[in-house]
């Protein structure tokens, strides 16, 4: 007998990111969009490296006039290399969610040996739809990925439709406002590291399930984080 | 947060001083600071605790650490403005590894030999924090960290451990938690510890989670109403008897399905009997520590041998006359002598270490070294047992002569030998 091991058998978590990268989030938005998860990449590669529990892959879909995703398949967070998204064009937020339902099957998207775990899927964006995302939203609904997902929206700056936002989480607590480029970065940072450990903690009395978890640790992070007292210029 | 220089107070008098950022977790961050000219970690909690949380705290520093193994709270600060607080532990050594670096395979023990001490110590400190009323409460692959050379262990996180009968808010890690506290149907307590000490064991050996197998990992979505199901309604053993249908799956669950057949029947019946549906349902069958340490720990740590071709470490089956090396397929017809004092069995096998328990049956200390085993020098193949008490050790040869063996001095281990080790207690070789 020796004691040589392989690594344990572990279920994966996709991490979804929903990047609305139309015309209006040109300049300081998409800047520090781009900083902020080229920044979180090595934290989520670091968290799936040393985590037993579960191992975390990346998914990333932009969206605006068309649809598409950085890597056909989810990657391992090891692998996974940000390139800076380019923006333009309109937010055609219904065909993003067309095509994120398309993939969120154990035959497209979550084809994993051992299994996964409910995603997160975390969607960005500064605007409104410009098409008619109703059709969308309607049909992934109906999908249980999406049903069980933990879904939060992150709104950028004012124009923000948060309507819509809140249609998309299910609940308006889990929609983040942020109004400077400090603020969405920590955000993302957060939202994406939290709801990656989710699989993994202890759970308490209290509590009630992992969407509650996150979205109580995200709000007690916002509110204590004072984040629109920075000397920051705004979206 | 707090930067070097910091000073912290402390509730009992005096002050810590920051030195520098171990890490943060979830709930707090960990620093590295000076108190009263000796280094701790202080764990300091990113949120005002309930008072309760605190009281507890304190409580469990004024009755102290229960074993060694514990990286216990020592001191507890002052609550700045805000009602926060933290307390000082000792820092750990960098030898000790994290246990998940093992699950994940960037880790490995040096020997079996060692991966056995780290299970006995495990069951030793638990077995302890018992015996004093506490429960751990929120027992997980989080808790513990490793000697991989020696399987020496420390036992971290000790802020939840309560008295038997409170809890401080804790449920658990979904996994670890025993199926009545995943149904709902209790608390946190000694009983469901040892659940989660079951699967510990079990992770230790194989690598593997005990309840998941093949419908784990059918099971596309790990939702949290699948979770009720898996760990807490229907639970089933990975090696059920009377139920295969979540066999460990080829490709996917590979330590266990390698390492089951290599490990002693006796081991295999005790997870087979602790993760029947009968036990899963029923706590109180749940084994205890001592029973884990005194009926299965213990004989593994007396049955491991060196294969004297390969050199791996082999489980020894005491009941057969001869031995066969279940790696390299080496056999001599003739078995090692044995030791055997009372219900212990020690096969005999170059530098294996003897106890106090086995040479003074009133004692029952697990790491008191008493005797070591050496090979003859000019009769290769001989051993003897040296005697590393204060005692001298009374020899009676098969043909009932009679020898002194002082401190420092080996008795040959010779079947048909006998020794009594000047207590009221004795071995005989088989
Ligand atoms: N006594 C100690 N000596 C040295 N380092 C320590 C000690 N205790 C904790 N650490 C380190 O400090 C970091 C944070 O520890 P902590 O226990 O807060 O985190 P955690 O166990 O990851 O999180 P959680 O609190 O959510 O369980 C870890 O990297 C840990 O290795
Ligand atoms: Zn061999």
């Amino acid at each position: 007998m020796n004691t040589e091991r392989v690594k344990i058998a572990r279920k994966t978590m996709v991490l979804f990111f929903l990047v609305d990268t139309s015309g209006s989030m040109s300049g300081t938005k998409i800047g520090s969009l781009n900083d902020a998860i080229r920044e979180t990449v090595p934290d989520l590669k670091d968290l799936s490296a040393n985590n037993p529990d579960a191992a975390i892959k990346i998914a990333t879909l932009q969206f605006d006039t068309n649809v598409h995703w950085l890597y056909p398949q989810p990657i391992e967070s090891e692998d996974f290399v940000w390139n800076d998204l380019k923006v333009g064009g309109l937010t055609n937020l219904g065909e993003a969610l067309n095509e994120l339902n398309s993939k969120l099957s154990k035959e497209q998207f979550l084809q994993e040996a051992a299994g996964s775990y409910a995603p997160v899927i975390i969607l960005l964006s500064d605007g409104g739809p410009t098409d008619n995302y109703k059709d969308g939203l309607e049909n992934i609904k109906k999908n249980n990925w999406f049903k069980y997902a933990i879904k939060i929206a992150i709104a950028i700056g004012n124009d923000a439709d948060k309507n819509v936002l809140s249609e998309f989480t299910g609940n308006s607590e889990a929609v983040i406002e942020v109004h400077n480029k400090s603020a969405l970065k920590a955000i993302i940072k957060f939202v994406s590291v939290t709801s990656s450990q989710v699989n993994s903690k202890s759970s308490g009395v209290t509590d009630g399930t992992k969407t509650d978890t996150v979205i109580n640790g995200i709000t007690s992070y916002v509110n204590t984080q004072n984040m629109d007292d920075v000397d920051d210029d705004f979206f | 947060m707090f930067k070097k220089g910091d000073l912290i107070k402390i509730s009992t008098g005096g002050e810590a001083k920051v030195l520098s950022e171990l890490g943060s977790g979830g709930q707090g961050t960990v620093y590295k600071v000076s108190y009263n000219d000796k280094e701790y970690a202080l764990k300091w909690y990113h949120k005002p605790g309930e008072e309760k949380f605190y009281k507890n705290l304190k409580q469990n520093i004024e009755k102290g650490s229960p074993a060694p193994f514990f990286l216990w709270p020592l001191f507890l600060t002052e609550k700045d403005s805000n009602g926060c607080f933290g307390y000082l532990m000792e820092l750990r050594d960098s030898a000790y590894k994290e246990f998940s670096d093992f699950l994940l395979a960037k880790v490995q023990f040096s020997t079996v030999s060692a991966m056995i001490e780290a299970g006995i110590k495990i069951c030793a400190g638990f077995q302890k924090l018992h015996g004093k009323g506490y429960s751990y409460q929120d027992l997980n692959d989080g808790n513990f960290f490793i000697n991989p050379s020696t399987g020496d262990i420390l036992i971290c996180d000790n802020d939840n451990v309560s008295s038997a009968d409170e809890n401080m808010g804790i449920l658990g890690k979904c996994r670890y938690m025993a199926p009545e506290v995943v149904r709902g149907e209790t608390m946190p307590n000694p009983q469901s510890d040892r659940f989660s000490l079951a699967i510990i064991l079990f992770l230790l050996f194989f690598n593997n989670h005990p309840l998941e197998g093949e419908l784990i990992s059918n099971c596309p979505c790990m939702t949290e109403k699948h979770e009720k199901k898996f760990y807490g309604f229907s639970p089933l053993f990975i090696y059920d008897p009377t139920d295969n249908s979540n066999r460990p799956v080829r490709g996917i669950h590979t330590n266990v399905i390698h390492l089951w057949p290599e490990f002693p029947q006796y081991v295999r019946d005790i997870f087979i009997n602790q993760f029947s549906q009968k036990v899963l349902q029923e706590p109180g069958r749940r084994i205890s520590e001592k029973e884990w340490i005194e009926n299965i720990l213990l004989r593994m740590r007396h049955e491991l041998v060196k294969c004297p071709s390969c050199g791996n470490e082999i489980f020894l089956d005491t009941e057969k006359n001869d031995f066969r090396c279940s790696d390299c397929s080496f056999h001599v017809d003739l078995r090692v002598p044995i030791i055997q004092a009372g219900k212990y069995k020690v096969a005999v096998n170059r530098d294996k270490k003897i106890y106090q328990y086995i040479t003074d049956s009133s004692k029952q200390k697990l790491y008191v070294c008493t005797g070591e085993i050496v090979e003859s020098k000019k009769a290769p193949g001989l051993f003897g047992l040296k005697n590393l008490t204060q005692n001298v050790w009374m020899l009676t040869t098969k043909n009932k002569n009679n020898r002194p063996i002082a401190p420092g001095e080996v008795v040959p281990l010779l079947i048909g030998n006998e020794i009594a080790f000047g207590n009221g207690s004795s071995a005989k070789i088989v």
